[in-house]
């Protein structure tokens, strides 16, 4: 009886693991899953077996076992190898990586809009990393000598946490890449719920000066200006990095007034350019210049970008505990 | 030569003076922000008024852009002029001087260093676009006299030269290749009373080839024959490059580099004016600054709030004309 006791109570036991671990796992497979934004779906994580992961143009990229040799071809996609710890892994980078620290001694294969294709065969890859647009045309001539490309082209936030899942599955290291997703996702949520019950805030980032240019729809900085409570003016010019109207800016006289760092603009000038002092973000005080490497390159960093961008957006929010 | 002179120029400058009046208030009156005529009128009248947003848009955005057009096109088609004669060659423009791959050089400085628009990029533009000005300048001069072949083909060197730099200037600096293609592209976009001002300074060099329109009719027989007529070839030569160096750089450090207008606009007013200096020249400036002016409207107002290039627009408004024109000329 006792024997037959304890027999079910082992059994009891064993079958509640085995939920637990089925719950567990289930649960791990679909926190994979709501990553899945426009930059491609992740797969079931195997340790053995074929990797197949989905990248930012919608493509399938299938490896038999874990890139050991890594050519990036943007600044973005080596941050995003080193930060899941595939910085070893790495045989070649772009003369513009320039973060982390370790990258900026890379082995080059030239300027980002015009990678030399034998240049690249030449570091023997298995996994090359490569950017939207222009690079997505060299994918066929890539794979012809062998080496499977991953495009990370990431239009949203969630996006680029996708692409760092897939690159960390491609490289062998789920789990640094899932915690740097975690921390992406941790800021995403901090952030959300600072902004929770604030009115949204119209909002213009200035891309460029002469012409003027912004960030349209379609961008990730879109979706992080609407993540960080704002509105994004330049939504209403299309997507990408579209030119806009001074007068149109000057219609909607946004509250807050960004700069990308990239643009060369600084805060002080920009109050001095003609008209901009009836502006009321200008009048207000709420110009600032964001630094481009966390709001323009699509790697982990952005979640500092995204901390960043609601100080400005909502500084009471975000002072607040 | 004598039935030019006394041919009257005034009714083609009155006309094309009437034709840029209208196109300066077409272009004053639409925009991307809807002001209404009414509005506009109002904020003629008032003035600049501080505070007032939609006055703002008026005065400081819509009015100063609107001017430095007109002014760039002005300059260019002028320039354009009197290039084309000097060379006698119809494929001539004001950049074959190498005059804007010199001032384009200067701006990519200017980026790529991350230096501020206004003023240091605007004087680095300049500073480039003279300094080309001069080294072909040196290059063109032998024994005290300007050989213009010389100088053409040093111009057109000089400025494959400067475009290489600004290429390889491109590759290294690849975080702003899209503001040096931008410059390059041409544009009016946030241009203000400071580039206004910096326009303005062409004025003079405008006015100054129309006391030479008598020399310039001459020279389109051929330098042999002007100086058997008493032209004092070498000294027209001297203040008439000059001026198309000065026209054409302080254009393209306001603008950029715009095509088109500085290589059509002469033809178009040759072949309704006829060849004489003294209306070609004043009409060239007006319907220059016509249709530069007409050019960035649509440029801002098409597909708003976005913008087209100037310059694709320039070509787009320019080609059908100019072939429409060329065709008709035959006929008649």
């Amino acid at each position: 009886m006792s024997t037959n006791r304890t027999r079910h109570g082992l059994a009891a036991a064993t079958i509640l693991t085995a939920l637990i671990l089925t719950v567990a796992g289930a649960l791990v497979l679909a926190g994979c899953g709501s990553d899945a934004g426009a930059g491609g779906e992740a797969s079931p994580a195997a340790s053995a077996g074929p990797i197949t992961v989905t990248d930012g143009t919608g493509t399938t990229v299938t490896m038999d076992q874990p890139a050991a040799r890594i050519v990036s071809l943007a600044p973005a996609n080596t941050e995003i190898a080193y930060a899941v710890g595939a910085g070893d892994k790495m045989v070649a980078g772009t003369s513009y990586d320039d973060y982390p620290e370790e990258a900026t001694s890379l082995p080059k294969i030239g300027d980002f809009a015009n990678p030399n294709v034998e240049k690249i065969a030449s570091f023997e890859p298995d996994l090359v990393l490569a950017a939207g647009g222009i690079q997505d045309k060299l994918r066929s001539k890539l794979e012809k000598l062998g080496m499977k490309v991953y495009v990370v082209d990431p239009k949203t936030y969630d996006g680029v946490m996708t692409d760092i899942t897939n690159l960390g599955q491609l490289t062998g290291s789920t789990e640094q890449a899932q915690q740097v997703a975690d921390t992406m996702q941790k800021a995403k949520d901090d952030v959300q719920a600072q902004v929770a019950s604030a009115a949204k805030v119209a909002t213009f980032l200035e891309i460029y000066s002469k012409p003027l240019m912004t960030a349209g729809s379609e961008t990730f900085i879109d979706d992080m200006i609407t993540l960080a409570g704002g509105t994004n003016l330049g939504a209403t010019a299309g997507p990408g990095f579209p030119t806009f109207s001074t007068e149109v800016l000057f219609e909607n006289d946004p509250p807050v007034y960004i700069a990308d760092s990239g643009s060369m603009s600084k805060p002080g000038d920009i109050s001095k350019r003609a008209g901009f002092a009836d502006l009321t973000a200008v009048n207000e005080g709420h110009v600032y210049v964001i630094d481009d490497n966390l709001i323009a390159r699509p790697g982990p960093r952005l979640a500092q970008g995204l901390r960043e961008l609601v100080k400005m957006i909502h500084p009471e929010a975000a002072a607040a505990p | 030569m004598t039935r030019l002179a006394r041919t009257s120029v005034w009714p083609g400058i009155a006309l094309s003076a009437g034709v840029f009046v209208a196109c300066l208030l077409v272009s004053l009156a639409f925009g991307p922000a809807s002001l209404s005529l009414g509005e506009v009128w109002h904020f003629v009248t008032t003035g600049p008024v501080q505070g007032d947003l939609p006055n703002a848009i008026f005065w400081q955005i819509r009015l100063p852009r609107v001017l430095v057009a007109c002014l760039v096109g002005a300059e260019l088609a002028v320039a354009g002029v009197i290039l084309q004669d000097l060379f006698l060659n119809p494929l001539t423009d004001p950049y074959v001087t190498g005059v804007s791959s010199g001032a384009a050089l200067g701006a990519t400085i200017g980026i790529v260093l991350h230096l501020s628009n206004l003023p240091w990029m605007t004087v680095l533009a300049l500073v480039g676009g003279f300094a080309t000005l001069g080294i072909v300048w040196m290059a063109a001069r032998r024994r005290g006299r300007i050989d213009i072949f010389v100088l053409l083909l040093a111009g057109v060197t000089i400025s494959y030269l400067a475009s290489a730099v600004v290429t390889v200037l491109m590759i290294r600096a690849n975080q702003d290749m899209y503001a040096i293609v931008y410059w390059l592209m041409g544009s009016f976009s946030g241009r203000g009373w400071p580039d206004v001002e910096i326009a303005l300074v062409a004025v003079p060099f405008m006015i100054a080839p129309l006391f030479f329109a008598r020399e310039m009719d001459i020279l389109l027989q051929g330098e042999k024959r002007a100086l058997e007529l008493g032209v004092e070839v070498e000294r027209t030569k001297r203040v008439l490059l000059v001026t198309a160096g000065v026209l054409t750089a302080i254009a393209v450090s306001v603008s950029g580099i715009i095509g088109f207008v500085g290589l059509v606009v002469p033809h178009i007013v040759r072949l309704l004016v006829g060849p004489g200096h003294r209306s070609l020249l004043p009409v060239s400036l007006l319907l220059g600054a016509s249709m530069m002016g007409i050019a960035d409207l649509l440029s801002r107002t098409v597909i708003a709030p976005n913008e087209i290039p100037v310059g694709v627009v320039t070509t787009f408004v320019g080609a059908p004309l100019f072939v429409y024109l060329l065709r008709r000329g035959r006929k008649g």
